[in-house]
Formats: C-alpha cells, structure tokens, sequence
C-alpha cells in the first residue's frame, strides 16, 4: 500500500520553530511530527511514502533516510513548483502512488495529529465498497470549518458545506483519507481543491462514505494548537500505552520523559508535558504544560508552563517561561528572567524580562 | 572641633502622624510609617543612631501626633540601646514642622542647650551632624540647612534654594516652585540656635495680627480655607524663605546619598543605600554566606538573627529579612524587604518587592515588579497576611492585606 503525506509550504504559524526545521520534522511528543504518520502508515502495511512537499525536499529526505532503513519504508517526494491546493498534488503524485495493484492509497494532511485508526479505516472502505472514504471528526464549533453533512447510519457522503452559517452537521473533515486509485482520474494536473473540486463530484455518484474518527484530533499548525494537541495525545497514550509514560513522586498527571533525558531532584514535572532526547533539567524545577525539545537544559528552580522550548535552548536558574512563550533552536534565556508569552526567534540571548506577549526578533 | 564642655545639643525628629505618609499604604496600615523596617531597622532608628555622633548630645525627642502606645516600646528600647534618653512628644494637633518645635520650645529648652537639630524622620541620608555643627558654628547664623544638587528635572518636587557659592548663605529659598529656580534642595535636616524659638514666634504672632485685621476689615475674611491658624508654622515657606538673604541662615552641601521615603517603592531604595552605609559603618550586621552552612548572600544583606534561611536559598542584593521570617530551599531573594514572620517556600523568586507581615509565598511562585522605585506600581507590595498560592506570578501590584492571590495578577490594585 501506498500513502501521500500532503505537508505543503513554510509552516509559518509555527515559526519561530520552523524557522530552524521543516514543520514535519518539528519534534511533538519527542518526535518528529511526520513520523507519527509514518510509523502509523507503516503499521498497517504501507510500505512507500510520498511526501508532497514544496520546500526544502532535500532537508527532509536527508533527514527521513535513517527512518527509511528504520522502519523498512521507501520514503519519497513529489515537489510541487507551484502551490497545488489540496488535490493538485495528488495528480503530480499520480505516477508514485498507482502500481497497478488497484489498492486504496492514503493521503494524510501532516498538520493534523489524532490515534490514526488507520486499520479501522480500511476496514470501512472494505465495508462499503465505495471509491473514497474520509475521516471526520465532531467539533463544538463547526461554522470554523468545512462540514461534511452524511447519512448518520451508512456514512455516505450528501455533500460539503464550507463555513456554513447555519447548522447543518458537526462534522468536519479530519484531512485523513483512503482514495482508490481511480479517484486519480477525477483531478486535473492544476491547483485545485479536493474538498470543493474532487470530493463533491464523488459524492455525486454515490462513492464518498464518511467515518467518524474515534479518539482525539488535533490540527497542531499554531502553537496554541500545539500545546492542546500534547495534551489530547498524552491522554490518548495514558489509555492506549500507559507504560511509555513517565512515572514517579515528582510526577504529575501524563508526563512523557525521553529515556536520555536526565532530571534532578526536587523537581515537580506536569501534567501535559514533553521532555525530549539529551535534555537535562536541574534540581528544583516546575514544568507543566510545555514541551521541552531535544538537548535543552533547564536550569536550578526554573519555573515553565504552557510554553515550548526549543531545541537545545536554555532556561536560567528561577527563570519563569509562560503563557505560550515560544523559544526556537538555540534561545538562551538568562537567570531570574521573567517572559511572559515571548515569541523569540533562534539564536537569541534573552537578559530582561518580557512582561507582556511580543516577539523577540 | 571647638566645642566647649558645658555646650549642650538636644535632637528633635519630626515622625508625622497617622493622617500624613497616606502614600506610605498599605503597609502605613499596620505601623506608623516610622516604625517601618529600612535596612532591618524601624525608619526612625536611622537619624536616631545619627545622632549618636553628635558630640555633648543631652536628648532626643521625637515629635508627632500619633499616639503614645504606639512609640512607647520603641523608645523605651532605644534609650536603653544608644544610652541617650529618647522621648516621644505627641502634638495635639499637626502644627507644621516649626509649630511642632514651637509648641515643645519649654520642653526642648529644659537642658538649656547651645544647638538643636531638627531632622525629618523620613530622610534617608549619611546625617553628617558632627560636620554641620562644626560648620554652623563657623557660619554664626541661626540656622543651618543640610542641601545636595540634584538633577534640574527633579529638584521641583523639593524646597529649592540658592546658596552663595562663597559664604554658603542661604541667599533664596522656594517650596517646590513651578519653574526651575536651582538644582540645590533643602534636605529636611537642620541645625538651629535657640534664636529660632524668636522668628517662629515672629511668624505666629504676625499671623494673629493680619487674621485680626482681616476679620475687622476684609472679605476675605469669610474664607476660612485660606486661613492658617496662628500656631501652625511652616518651617519652608514661613520661616526660611522669609530669612533667606538677611545673614542668619546657612546651607552644608553633603556630597553623600539622600532621598525621601514618601512610598513604600522608595523603602527599597533606600534599605539598599542604608545596607550599603552599613558595609562601611557596621559591616558585622550584615550577612554572609556562600551556600554551604548558610545560603548563598550577594551584596549588602541584612538577615535577623531568628530569621530561618534555608541553604540552597540565593539571597541579595539589598535584600533585609525581618524576624522570624522563614525562607524555604531553592528560594532567590533580589532587591526586597521580607518582613515579620513571612514564610517564602521552596523554588519561590522576589524581586523588587515588600511581603508584608505574616505573608505566604507559595512554590514557584514570583513576585516581582521593575524597580522604578518612585513609580505607583515599580514595586511590588504585599500588605499583612497575603497569601500568594503556588506557581502564582504577582507583578507590578499593590495588594491589601488578607488577600489570597490564586491567579497571576499584573498591574493591578487588589482591595
């Protein structure tokens, strides 16, 4: 089986992070992004990846070739030149994804997180026997989104209302989907819209069936989202994989603690946090609701909550980092600082307070 | 220094009342502002000990319409401590900073001294009194003013007078005027001879005289505002600017500190400038420590003896902890005054800040502020008994007492 992994353009909304890495290789949970999906893919069966992305290609496939031997997958890009839409690149991809094998391909939107029931999924596009299927999940506020309006028992698709100003459903579309390849011949090689375009047509003629994504969905392309989005998923793990969470007296709720992480005493660590790979966190310290990447060093009595520290940063001694203070790679904040909802670009040395939200260019 | 055996000096130190220093809330609350810790020790200790090097001291009195009971402690412990009688005189009524002399000239007299010093209590300054006295005598005026330059920006908010750059007489003198006179202020601390007792005296009774005329022949009259009772004397407006230029008053420039401490932002200040006076007066009061039996103390710090500091705690610059406070491991302290029986658990951070008496700061916890000590809200001000929860961020605010702070608050006033 195949997949697409559509990841698209510069992730702004996540700067000052993508600044330093491609949104799919920006770390959640102690993990690049895009390898949740992959390790997903890989679980049920996918053995090639295209990823369809339209910058920096060689970043990612360099970085994606430790994966590829890892897990036994064959991991490729399709580059757009141009923005395609959401559709578009499925007809650039045309040529990797059919085989001939006339199996269903997935196509996964890489800035959403959720348990990938992807096994469930094919189950359902079995069951129904229809060209396309779609994951949808039910929001408390569907007028943000494009909603799916179906047939409650079957899941068949009736149509797409983008917005809608009246309630007509409260299901929107997850942005994970399984697509024979003869869907392919409905997409035109140009920028076009797979939920105003492709998606609609299908559903003409009977063959688009929705399923109702069980567990958490997260879109995780701002930091806020981000933040959110851990805590969905660690909740997800605590039922799912209770033993990949940390436990212990300083810890506090879901608290996923990379296994080369060191962490002194006193510290008092969660809920809803995240400390990745090579990281050290000094005696004294509070973290909850944060992610703390790779190689970063929290110093004696520090104190963060509901912020991301970015890779190999550094936060002082009684430091305090909060309310969505964003560090990207290589910030070092200085002892005894206060920021409150700093947004600070790599590379910078942080030596008075930020009182107030703003960015540190 | 050519003063003779027989020649006595009395002190008197004007302390207010509890209807002035209203800027000194919250913590004005709980104690007469001079009784306030500056530097570990009640505001008024300050020019007290001061005094103590002036030589043939024979008293000092404080002045004030706060009740007895509330000095009556403190006084009675001084004179033990400094062995100079110490006495609390309480005015009936506010009869301004020459009235309040006047109204005690009987008293003040007793000793029949040579000098009198008259020291606003809320000073903060070297006090070079043995120097004033020696340069007053050289002068042979009445009275002598202690001045300091200043910034022109500033010098508006103070008595700003012009000295004569040779005789060092005080040649004019202006309470806070509109327009920029001179970059010298008065410093609120003087030395009088007891001719003073004569032009107050003058004042009072030329005052008695215009409110008979204008009662007999003047509208005004009917305006009671702009009526100032007859024993109530200014000493700036009514006694040095009228003397100003008639060669019997004086100026000592200090070239040392000095401030006012009209706010309670200003008390951190000025605990910084007596700590770092103590470092060269009395550096045994100060603390020590580099983190293995004690905690680890930066700068000038000043930690009372039952005060509990925990080992990893990190303490100073200018930081005093008053009794039994109890600081909690991991604790930083910068820049603050930590009174009574305060209790700042583990990982907590201060700065640029006052916790009340009795008040409680949980772990993780900040409380801080910028340290613009003269702005409303440059620091941070916890009254008696405010709980400030775990993990709980107060900046740049002003609590009242008996609050419990379970959200993170900034800029604000909490009733």
């Amino acid at each position: 089986m195949k997949a697409l992994i559509l990841v698209g353009g510069f992730g702004t909304r996540l700067r000052p992070l993508t600044l330093s890495f491609p949104k799919p290789l920006v770390d959640f949970a102690n993990k690049p992004m895009i390898l949740h999906q992959i390790e997903a893919l890989k679980a049920v069966g996918v053995d090639e990846v295209v990823l369809a992305i339209n910058y920096q290609p060689e970043v990612m496939l360099n970085f994606l070739k430790d994966f590829e031997a890892k897990l036994e997958i064959k991991i490729t890009c399709s580059q757009e030149t141009e923005p395609m839409g959401t559709a578009g690149p499925l007809a650039l991809a045309r040529d990797k994804l059919v085989d001939g094998s006339g199996d269903p391909f997935f196509v996964l939107n890489s800035d959403v997180i959720s348990e990938y029931p992807l096994k469930e999924m094919i189950e359902f596009h079995q069951s129904h026997g229809g060209e396309a299927s779609i994951m949808v999940t039910k929001v408390d506020e569907p007028s943000k989104y494009g909603v799916v309006v179906m047939e409650e028992s079957t899941g068949k698709v009736e149509r797409f209302v983008e917005k809608p100003k009246l309630y007509v459903g409260n299901k929107i579309n997850a942005g994970i989907y399984l697509l024979n390849p003869s869907v392919l011949d409905k997409i035109e090689l140009r920028p076009t819209s797979i939920e105003k375009e492709t998606f609609p047509k299908i559903a003409a003629s009977q063959g688009l069936y929705a399923m109702v994504l069980p567990g958490f969905w997260m879109d995780i392309g701002q930091p806020r989202d981000y933040i959110t989005g851990l805590r969905l998923y660690l909740d997800s793990l605590r039922k799912k994989f209770p033993a990949k969470l940390t436990t212990g007296p300083h810890i506090v709720g879901n608290v996923l603690v990379d296994e080369s992480a060191k962490i002194g005493e006193g510290c008092l660590i969660g809920p809803d946090v995240a400390i990745g790979p090579g990281c050290v966190v000094e005696s004294g310290v509070r973290l909850s609701r944060c992610t703390v990447m790779r190689g970063a060093r929290i110093k004696k009595h520090a104190c963060i909550s509901s912020s991301i520290i970015g890779w190999h940063s550094t936060v002082g001694q009684w430091s305090r980092i909060e309310n969505m203070t964003i560090l990207g790679e290589d910030v070092h904040v200085s002892d005894e600082i206060y920021s409150n909802g700093g947004v600070v670009l790599p590379h910078k040395e942080i030596k008075s307070n930020i009182l107030k939200p703003e960015i540190v260019m | 220094m050519g003063s003779s055996m027989e020649e006595k000096v009395v002190a008197v130190i004007m302390v207010g009342g509890p209807t002035k220093g209203t800027r000194f809330r919250p913590l004005s609350l709980n104690i007469p502002k001079p009784l306030f810790p500056i530097a570990g020790q009640p505001m008024v200790h300050h020019p007290i000990s001061a005094c103590k090097r002036i030589p043939n001291l024979a008293q000092i009195y404080l002045v004030g319409f706060y009740e007895e009971r509330e000095f009556a402690i403190y006084v009675s412990a001084i004179s033990n401590e400094l062995k100079v009688p110490v006495r609390y005189l309480r005015e009936d009524k506010p009869h301004g900073s020459a009235g309040g002399l006047y109204h005690f000239r009987n008293l003040i007299m007793e000793d029949s001294p040579s000098h009198i010093f008259l020291l606003n209590c809320d000073v903060c300054c070297s006090f070079p009194l043995p120097e004033m006295l020696e340069a007053h005598r050289g002068y042979g005026g009445i009275g002598t003013l202690l001045v300091i330059k200043v910034s022109p920006e500033s010098a508006s908010q103070f008595g700003e007078l012009v000295a004569d750059p040779v005789t060092n007489e005080l040649l004019h003198y202006t309470e806070k005027p509109e327009t920029f006179v001179s970059d010298r202020i008065n410093c609120g601390v003087y030395i009088f001879t007891p001719e003073i007792f004569t032009a107050i005296r003058d004042v009072s009774s030329q005052r008695k005289d215009t409110a008979t005329l204008r009662r007999v022949s003047s509208f005004e009259a009917l305006q009671p505002a702009t009526r100032i009772p007859a024993d109530f004397v200014r000493l700036d407006q009514d006694i040095l600017t009228p003397l100003a230029g008639k060669k019997q008053l004086y100026t000592y420039e200090t070239m040392d500190f000095w401030e006012q401490i009209k706010s309670p932002g200003m008390s951190v200040r000025c605990s910084g400038l007596y700590l770092s006076q103590f470092r060269l007066t009395s550096p045994q009061v100060l603390a020590s420590g580099d983190g293995t039996r004690n905690a680890i103390v930066i700068g000038d710090v000043y930690i009372h003896p039952s005060a509990k500091v925990h080992p990893t705690a990190k303490i100073g610059p200018n930081v005093s902890i008053s009794a039994n406070a109890r600081v909690g491991p991991g604790v930083r302290l910068i820049s603050c005054i930590i009174l009574d029986d305060v209790e700042i658990m583990e990982n907590a951070m201060v700065t640029n800040a006052i916790i009340g008496w009795k008040s409680s700061i949980g772990r993780w916890s900040r409380v801080q502020a910028e340290g613009v000590y003269n702005s409303k809200l440059g620091v941070t001000i916890l009254g008696d008994s405010v709980a400030v929860e775990d993990e709980v961020v107060v900046t740049s605010s002003i609590v009242l007492p008996n609050k419990t702070l379970n959200i993170s608050v900034q800029e604000e006033i909490i009733l």
